[in-house]
C-alpha cells in the first residue's frame, strides 16, 4: 500500500463507526427494554434505562393462547409455502442453469420479472381470485398467496448459487455413464445442501414476516400470523407497548439468528438484490 | 462390414440427437411445475389486475367495463396527486439517503479497519429484523408517550412539549423516511462493500504513485469499479421502497390527512372499502416506472452472465 493511514485518519474513521453502532444499536436495546417494562414504568417513569425490568410481558403474552396459536399458523404458513417453493425452485433452477433449450432464456427473464413485481399490485386481483376459489380466511389460500413470492424468490437465489457449483464433476460422473438425473441427484444436490438450506431460510423468514397478504386474506383471530397479530395490537387505540414489543422481540430472535447463519452461503444472490432492502 | 459401420454411425448419430431432445424434455419437465405455479399466481393475476382496473368491479360484485373511468377518476382526485408527490419525494429521499450513506460507510468499511466482520454484522442488523419489527420499533421511538425521541428532546431541553412525530404534517414523512432508511441501509452497505473488494488493489496503487488523492481514488477507480452493482442495487431498491407497505401502515396508515399516502397504502384502502375497481387502478398507474425498472433490471443482469 502506498498510502497508510495515519492517525488521525484512524481517530476519524473508529469515531464514525462507534457513531453507527450507536445509531444501529439504539433503536433495538430500546426495543427490549421496552419488552421488560411495564405500562407504568413506560409512561410515568419514562428512562433510557431498563427500571424494574420483569419478564412479565413474556409471561403474558406466551401464557396467551392466541399468541401461540399466531405462532403455530406463521410456522404452518411459512414452512408449507417454503417446501413447496423449494422444491418447485430446485428442479426448475437445475433445468435453467444446466440444460440447454430453446426458450430457457425468456423464462429465466420471466422469473426475474416475477420476483420483481410487487405484491402491492397483486394483491388486489389475488383477493378476487382467492374469494373465487373459496380460500378466503383460510390458512391454505394464505400458503398459496405466498408462493407468489416465494417460488421466484427461492429460484432467482438457487439459480444463483448453482452458476456457482462447477459443471465438471457432474460431467466426469456422466463420462463414467451416470444419465444426468443421477448426475443432478448424485453430485449437484449433495454439493448444493448449504445453498438450498439458506434458500430455504431465506424463503421461510420472507413468509414468517409477511404482513399485507395476512391482512387482506385472513380474518378470524384464530387464523392470524404473528406480523398481523402484533400489527393489530398497535393499530388499535391503547397501545400496550411492552407486551408489543415482547411479541416483537419473540417473532424477531429465530428468524435473526437463522438469518445470521444462512446470508454468508448466499452473498452471490444478495449482491444480485435477492432480498428486500 | 462397411455396411455395418455405416448403419451403426447413424444409429449413433439417431441416438445422439435425441439426447439433445431428451435434454430438452427434461428441460421442459422439470421447469414446467414453477412456471405453471408462476403463470397462475403471477402473471395471471398480473394481467387480471389490469382487466379489474377498467371495470367498476366491487366485492361480490361482477363489474362491468366502463373504459378509463377509475384513472380519470383518480386523476381528478387531489388524493392521489398527493399520493403521487409523496411517493417521489417518499423513494427519492430513502434512495438518495441510502446511496450516500451506502457508499459512505462501504468505503470506511474498505479501509484497513480491524474486525471488519464484527462491523458488517452489526450493519445488518436492521435488516436481518423482519420489517414489520423494525417499523413498529420505530414507531415506538416516535410516541409522544413513552417514545425515546421525546424523553430525549425533552431531557436535554430542546423542546417543551411533546413533539408527535407521525402526526405532525411537517415531520411525518421525514420521519417515515428515517425509519425506512435505518432498515435498508444495510443491504446497500454489504453489497457496495462486496463489489469494492473485488476492485483490484494495483488500480489504487497506479493511482496513488500518479498522486491521485482519496477523494480522486474514489472517483476514478472505485465509482467506476463498483458503477455495475450500485446501479442494480438502486434499481432493484426503488421498485422495494415504492411498493413498501408496512413502513406506512405501521407508522401513519397515509395520515396525517395524506401526508404520507402512497400507492400500496392507496391501494390497500380502496379494497377496504371493497371497490376493486379503482384499487386495481392506483397498482396500474404505477406499472409504467416498474416496468422501465424491471427491465433496465433484466438487462443488466443479463450482461453479468
Amino acid at each position: 500500500m502506498f498510502y497508510r493511514i495515519t492517525l488521525k485518519q484512524k481517530i476519524v474513521y473508529y469515531t464514525l463507526l462507534v457513531l453507527l453502532a450507536l445509531v444501529i444499536l439504539f433503536p433495538i436495546y430500546y426495543m427490549i427494554i421496552i419488552s421488560l417494562k411495564l405500562p407504568r414504568d413506560i409512561y410515568r417513569t419514562p428512562s433510557l434505562l431498563p427500571i424494574n425490568a420483569t419478564l412479565q410481558n413474556y409471561v403474558d403474552l406466551f401464557s396467551n393462547e392466541g399468541f401461540l396459536i399466531n405462532i403455530r399458523n406463521s410456522l404452518v404458513v411459512a414452512s408449507l409455502s417454503t417446501f413447496v417453493s423449494v422444491f418447485f425452485s430446485c428442479l426448475a433452477s437445475y433445468s435453467l442453469v444446466r440444460l440447454k433449450y430453446r426458450f430457457r432464456n425468456w423464462i429465466g427473464r420471466l422469473i426475474l420479472f416475477t420476483y420483481l413485481t410487487p405484491s402491492a399490485l397483486l394483491f388486489i386481483p389475488l383477493s378476487v381470485i382467492i374469494a373465487q376459489l373459496q380460500l378466503g380466511n383460510k390458512l391454505e389460500g394464505l400458503i398459496f398467496v405466498y408462493l407468489t413470492f416465494a417460488a421466484p424468490l427461492s429460484t432467482w437465489l438457487l439459480m444463483g448459487y448453482f452458476k456457482g457449483i462447477p459443471v465438471d464433476l457432474e460431467e466426469q460422473a456422466m463420462v463414467d455413464g451416470a444419465t444426468r438425473l443421477q448426475a443432478f441427484y448424485k453430485i449437484l444436490l449433495p454439493l448444493a445442501v448449504p445453498g438450498l438450506i439458506a434458500v430455504s431460510v431465506f424463503t421461510f423468514t420472507s413468509a414468517w414476516n409477511e404482513l399485507l397478504y395476512g391482512l387482506i386474506f385472513i380474518t378470524s383471530p384464530s387464523l392470524q400470523t404473528v406480523p398481523v397479530a402484533i400489527s393489530y395490537l398497535i393499530t388499535g387505540d391503547v397501545f400496550r407497548f411492552g407486551l408489543i414489543m415482547a411479541g416483537s422481540v419473540a417473532a424477531a430472535i429465530p428468524v435473526m439468528v437463522l438469518y445470521y447463519l444462512a446470508q454468508r452461503f448466499v452473498v452471490q444472490g444478495l449482491s444480485a438484490g435477492a432480498v428486500k432492502g | 462390414m462397411s455396411q455395418d459401420v455405416l448403419a451403426q454411425t447413424a444409429a449413433l448419430r439417431k441416438s445422439r440427437l435425441s439426447l439433445k431432445q431428451i435434454e430438452s424434455l427434461m428441460g421442459y419437465l422439470l421447469v414446467a411445475p414453477l412456471v405453471t405455479c408462476i403463470l397462475i399466481l403471477v402473471v395471471y393475476p398480473f394481467i387480471f389486475a389490469i382487466w379489474i382496473s377498467f371495470t367498476n368491479r366491487t366485492v361480490g360484485g361482477g363489474g362491468d367495463f366502463i373504459g378509463l373511468e377509475n384513472y380519470v377518476y383518480w386523476f381528478n382526485q387531489a388524493r392521489f396527486l398527493e399520493t403521487v408527490r409523496n411517493t417521489i419525494v417518499l423513494v427519492g429521499g430513502v434512495q438518495t439517503t441510502k446511496l450516500l450513506l451506502g457508499l459512505g460507510i462501504a468505503v470506511l468499511l474498505n479501509q484497513e479497519i480491524r474486525f471488519r466482520n464484527f462491523w458488517r454484522g452489526l450493519i445488518l442488523l436492521p435488516w436481518a429484523m423482519p420489517a414489520f419489527v423494525a417499523f413498529i420499533t420505530w414507531k415506538l421511538l416516535y410516541a409522544p408517550q413513552g417514545g425515546a425521541f421525546n424523553f430525549v428532546l425533552i431531557n436535554l431541553g430542546l423542546v417543551n412539549t411533546h413533539v408527535d412525530f407521525l402526526s405532525t404534517r411537517e415531520l411525518a414523512m421525514p420521519s417515515v423516511i428515517v425509519a425506512l432508511v435505518w432498515r435498508g441501509f444495510p443491504f446497500w452497505v454489504i453489497s457496495f462493500l462486496a463489489a469494492l473488494q473485488n476492485v483490484p488493489k494495483e488500480l489504487y496503487e497506479a493511482a496513488a504513485l500518479d498522486g491521485a488523492n482519496a477523494w480522486q481514488r474514489f472517483l476514478h477507480v472505485s465509482l467506476p469499479g463498483i458503477r455495475h452493482v450500485v446501479l442494480v442495487v438502486v434499481l432493484v431498491s426503488t421498485i422495494w421502497t415504492t411498493n413498501s407497505f408496512e413502513a406506512i401502515y405501521l407508522l401513519t396508515q397515509g395520515g396525517p390527512s395524506n401526508a404520507t399516502m402512497t400507492f400500496p397504502m392507496l391501494s390497500y384502502f380502496s379494497l377496504q372499502s371493497l371497490r376493486i375497481g379503482e384499487g386495481a387502478a392506483v397498482g396500474v398507474s404505477m406499472l409504467p416506472v416498474f416496468t422501465a425498472l424491471a427491465f433496465v433490471i433484466a438487462m443488466l443482469l443479463q450482461r453479468d452472465d
